[in-house]
């Protein structure tokens, strides 16, 4: 099957100067040489403690940051320095409540960013009913998003990933303040996309979620693969993910 | 250029701008207190046309506030919702947005000029003249091309770092009184007035103010519109260059969003 994104040794790191006169100079080191592979229509899960480097990699991955070292393909393309063959075919959803014009409606947030992915104007009425559908939020369509819940704006979120309709959606931590039918809806919506052959790259901390979605996954603690292979292959042993999830960050950290 | 992508970002700019109500202060407040301010200051100066200093000085200053504190500042407020990263990395040129975002909010700023003419003529109910109506209209759609370029320069600039606040406040007023919003540059020291010459809203300023009083040299009024447009043009390569380079570099400096 073919490989979507193609991540090899992979390395960002931060640098940040403190001081007036005498600027100290210090790098952090977010992501440190991972490698890992997807091919189309996985569902493939990105592991790790807060801090171990997922979100730099996605936003690598989404032609966001720029990486220090390594290989870093989307569609056979870099995402740094060949994006714009990549961005109209990809699509992202940041966990949180972030990334929504809160004084628009979410009918003209999605009206906004259809235009900004270029979608034809004949297209895009049809296609805005169909995901506000999608995600349950026809009914309050022309109210403001900053009358919304936190579950709202996120399945706003979820909506504004889609307008586009692409071939890979990164997630990170989609389902974080989701309610149990929010997250639920969101499973669904994952569920769906890998039937119609899309390739979804998610982050969470949900394991059970992890084991219900993921074709395959990685784990990555400071900044490192410390694990990969299907849920079944990582749980081996251990009576739940989880388990064996904590395990091995143990056994990394000692 | 997509037309969509500039038209339809120029509308949520404007519908997202109005919701502000810092914006609304700047936009309504601002102009109408900057109208009292001048008039008392200009009253006993000897001015009988208080078109050139009060309507014009405090207009100009409640359209470069609202440019400031918006075209400025917006990129500040996408940074923190989350928004920038997404118009960076949407399909649409980021450019094109950001063009979008000024221009929408450059012709919205417009309304400074006439509530601070409504608020003299109402208030003081003092003798305006507008001598040279036509080439006001022209001067008036120069000043309007330079700031939306100046402006494009400044987000620009501003999208590389993240103390955004910090910079268009120091922008503010040194602006004003650089490029004579409220008094003539040359009654500003002899070194300052090199560096007001380099800033085409001086240019702009001041054809306006010729338009006001009534052009009597027109010479001198198109060899002025000259400079400004030079100077302008000047400004929209840098812009150009800058927007070329940012692209690289936001990405390299991870600035486009708060950690």
């Amino acid at each position: 099957m073919e490989t979507v994104i193609e991540v090899k040794n992979l390395r960002r790191e931060y640098v940040t100067r403190r001081g007036i006169w005498k600027r100290e100079k210090r790098v952090v080191k977010a992501v440190d040489g991972i490698s890992f592979a997807v091919r189309r229509g996985e569902i493939f899960g990105l592991l790790g403690q807060n801090g171990a480097g997922k979100t730099t990699t996605i936003k690598m991955l989404t032609t966001l940051l720029a990486p220090t070292e390594g290989t870093c393909k989307v569609l056979g393309w870099n995402t740094f320095g060949e994006e714009k063959r990549i961005r109209a075919r990809i699509n992202f959803i940041f966990g949180g409540e972030l990334g929504i014009y809160r004084r628009l409606s979410a009918w003209d947030n999605l009206r906004y960013f259809s235009n900004l992915y270029l979608i034809p104007r004949r297209e895009q009425d049809a296609h805005i009913q169909k995901i506000l559908e999608l995600v349950d939020l026809a009914e309050r369509a022309d109210d403001l998003a900053e009358t919304y819940s936190k579950g709202m704006l996120q399945r706003l979120q979820i909506a504004r990933g889609l307008i586009n309709d692409p071939e890979i959606l990164f997630m990170d931590e989609p389902t974080v303040g989701l309610d149990p039918v929010g997250a639920r809806m969101l499973r669904d919506i994952i569920r769906r996309l890998k039937e119609q052959g899309k390739t979804v790259l998610v982050t969470t901390h949900n394991l059970a979620e992890v084991e219900e979605l993921c074709d395959r996954l990685v784990i990555i603690n400071k900044g490192k693969v410390v694990a990969r292979g299907t849920p079944a292959e990582i749980k081996g042993g251990a009576e739940t993910l989880e388990d064996a999830y904590v395990k091995l960050i143990e056994g990394v950290n000692v | 250029m997509s037309l969509a992508v500039l038209l339809s970002t120029m509308r949520v700019q404007m519908k997202q701008s109005f919701a502000r109500s810092m914006f609304r202060f700047c936009l309504i407040a601002n102009p109408i207190l900057n109208t009292i301010l001048l008039y008392e200051m200009y009253r006993s100066s000897g001015e009988e046309n208080f078109m050139a200093y009060v309507v014009l000085g405090a207009g100009l200053m409640g359209l470069w506030s609202c440019i400031c504190f918006s075209s400025a500042g917006d990129i500040n407020r996408e940074r923190y919702s989350g928004t920038l990263a997404l118009i960076f990395a949407a399909p649409a040129s980021f450019p094109a947005i950001i063009l979008g975002k000024i221009i929408g909010n450059t012709l919205m700023s417009l309304l400074t000029l006439g509530i601070s003419l409504v608020t003299a003529v109402v208030l003081y109910q003092i003798p305006l003249t507008l001598n040279s109506p036509l080439y006001f209209l022209l001067a008036l759609a120069a000043a309007i091309l330079t700031f939306v370029v100046i402006s494009s320069v400044i987000a620009c600039l501003l999208t590389l770092s993240r103390k955004t606040e910090l910079y268009m406040n120091c922008i503010e007023i040194p602006i004003i009184l650089l490029c004579g919003f409220v008094f003539p540059v040359s009654v500003l020291p002899g070194a300052v007035q090199v560096l007001s010459r380099a800033l085409s809203p001086t240019y702009a300023v001041e054809l306006l103010r010729m338009a006001v009083w009534g052009v009597e040299d027109p010479m001198m009024f198109w060899q002025k519109l000259g400079i400004l447009l030079g100077i302008t043009v000047l400004y929209a390569v840098l812009s150009a260059l800058l927007y070329c380079k940012i692209d690289r570099r936001v990405r390299i400096a991870a600035t486009l969003e708060v950690a």
